[in-house]
């Protein structure tokens, strides 16, 4: 456990957690974007900085990403200095000019008080923030199907070659992460189409229904080590079996297997 | 873990109240199509409930690729904790017992989590066909055994 200072409340946090972490656990709110318990911190949006200072650095404060910084015994820490709000209000005025028809930056901004960015707006807004928050779930999923290409001004998250991606199983955890609704996809009863790629849909042999791709469905059987046929199966239908089974063992010699 | 959830299919009349108070008690529109417990009527006034079974070796649990599910230990559930959870739905396709949901309208995975150790549908039940009960309580009495003059069903 360290203990440390965040705006002047004394805190306990455990060792090898992050300043981040301390922060909301005592109910500080800092803003991210790039932010996910799901993976590791990234340090991309720069959102979430803070002051920090120890009584020993005779008043010298440096200004640190809190996701990625450690906690320490006796740190001061400090969320709401001026310079903490101004290194904000820039890095979201930079995202406003990048994205000015996003909802989610349009609304930190205004949090800020930033309606309208100081900067030449971007000629093509997108949406895309570069957070990379779809690449790391891609990679935390084993498929790193997506990464990003190119480099400044024109870095873009996209499959290699900018093709339809080969290891892409169609899972649409990159476009359910996306904060901003960046990644689209289509998904219908027979296809389902994500980065420019077609997927074949798995059909419930029972109800018809469309529930995972064939892609999918072949990769949840080689992480589970089961067979393929096990994921054709839609929930619904399962239950349904489960019911009958159920049934069946009451009908069963003693009668109250069932429960 | 202090309290067992029971369930026995037999007493079960299909009346459907757990549905409705599981689905008030994890949203405020009360539609059964979200209940996280579902009946299957097997004739008039008979219903098999279908509930998650906490399963000790939970495929859900083990699919999980960013451990979103945990175990409660007071409570016995396997909770899905929203913030964690990437909506990649391998849970989903992965419980044998289609036990674990998926919520369109609320876009996020569903399951029972016996409501933090007081499950609701429980006190809504008429017949007792699920029951909270203490691991005392929850022991069934032996069946009737075989005497010295035949089988029970014998004499």
């Amino acid at each position: 456990m360290a203990t440390l200072t965040i705006d002047g409340r004394r805190v306990e946090a455990p060792a090898g957690t992050f300043l981040l972490q301390a922060c909301r656990q005592a109910g500080v709110s800092v803003p991210t974007l790039c932010d996910h318990p799901a993976v590791e911190p990234y340090g991309g949006c720069r959102l979430c900085v803070v002051d920090v200072t120890r009584p020993e650095w005779d008043g010298w404060r440096k200004m640190v990403v809190s996701c990625l910084y450690p906690v320490e015994d006796g740190l001061i820490v400090d969320t709401r200095s001026d310079r903490v709000i101004e290194t904000r209000r820039v890095v979201l005025d930079l995202l406003l000019a990048r994205s000015p028809r996003t909802p989610l930056i349009q609304r930190l901004a205004r949090e800020y008080g930033i309606e309208r960015t100081s900067y030449e707006p971007n000629p093509e807004p997108t949406d895309c923030i570069l957070c990379g928050l779809c690449v790391r779930i891609c990679d935390r999923l084993g498929h790193s199907a997506i990464g990003t290409a190119d480099r400044g001004a024109g870095r873009v998250v996209a499959p290699p070659f900018h093709e339809p991606p080969e290891a892409c199983v169609g899972c649409l955890a990159c476009a359910e992460i996306c904060p901003t609704g960046f990644i689209r996809f289509e998904s219908g009863p027979d296809r389902r189409r994500i980065w420019n790629r077609d997927f074949e849909m798995v059909r419930c042999p029972r109800c018809g229904r469309a529930h995972v791709t064939k892609a999918q469905a072949a990769w949840y059987a080689r992480r589970m080590g089961w067979p393929e046929a096990e994921f054709e199966v839609c929930d619904s239908c399962r239950r349904r079996d489960m019911a009958a089974t159920t049934v069946r063992l009451g009908e069963g010699p003693t009668g109250n297997a069932a429960s | 873990m202090d309290r067992i959830y029971r369930v026995t299919p037999q007493s079960c009349i299909a009346c459907g109240k757990c549905e409705l108070a599981c689905s008030f008690a994890h949203g405020s529109d009360g539609r059964p199509a979200q209940s996280r417990i579902h009946i299957f009527r097997r004739g008039p006034e008979a219903g098999t409930p279908v509930v998650c079974l906490q399963c000790d070796d939970a495929a859900c649990l083990a699919v999980c690729p960013v451990g979103a599910l945990s175990w409660n230990l007071r409570t016995g559930a396997i909770e899905v904790s929203q913030e964690t959870c990437i909506r990649c739905r391998m849970c989903v396709v992965a419980c044998p017992f289609g036990n674990m949901h998926w919520d369109e309208g609320r876009h996020e995975v569903a399951k029972c989590d016996l409501c933090g150790g007081d499950p609701r549908c429980v006190p809504f039940c008429p017949t007792g066909a699920l029951a909270w009960l203490t691991p005392a309580a929850a022991v069934r009495p032996a069946e009737p055994t075989a005497t010295r003059d035949g089988l029970p069903g014998d004499r």
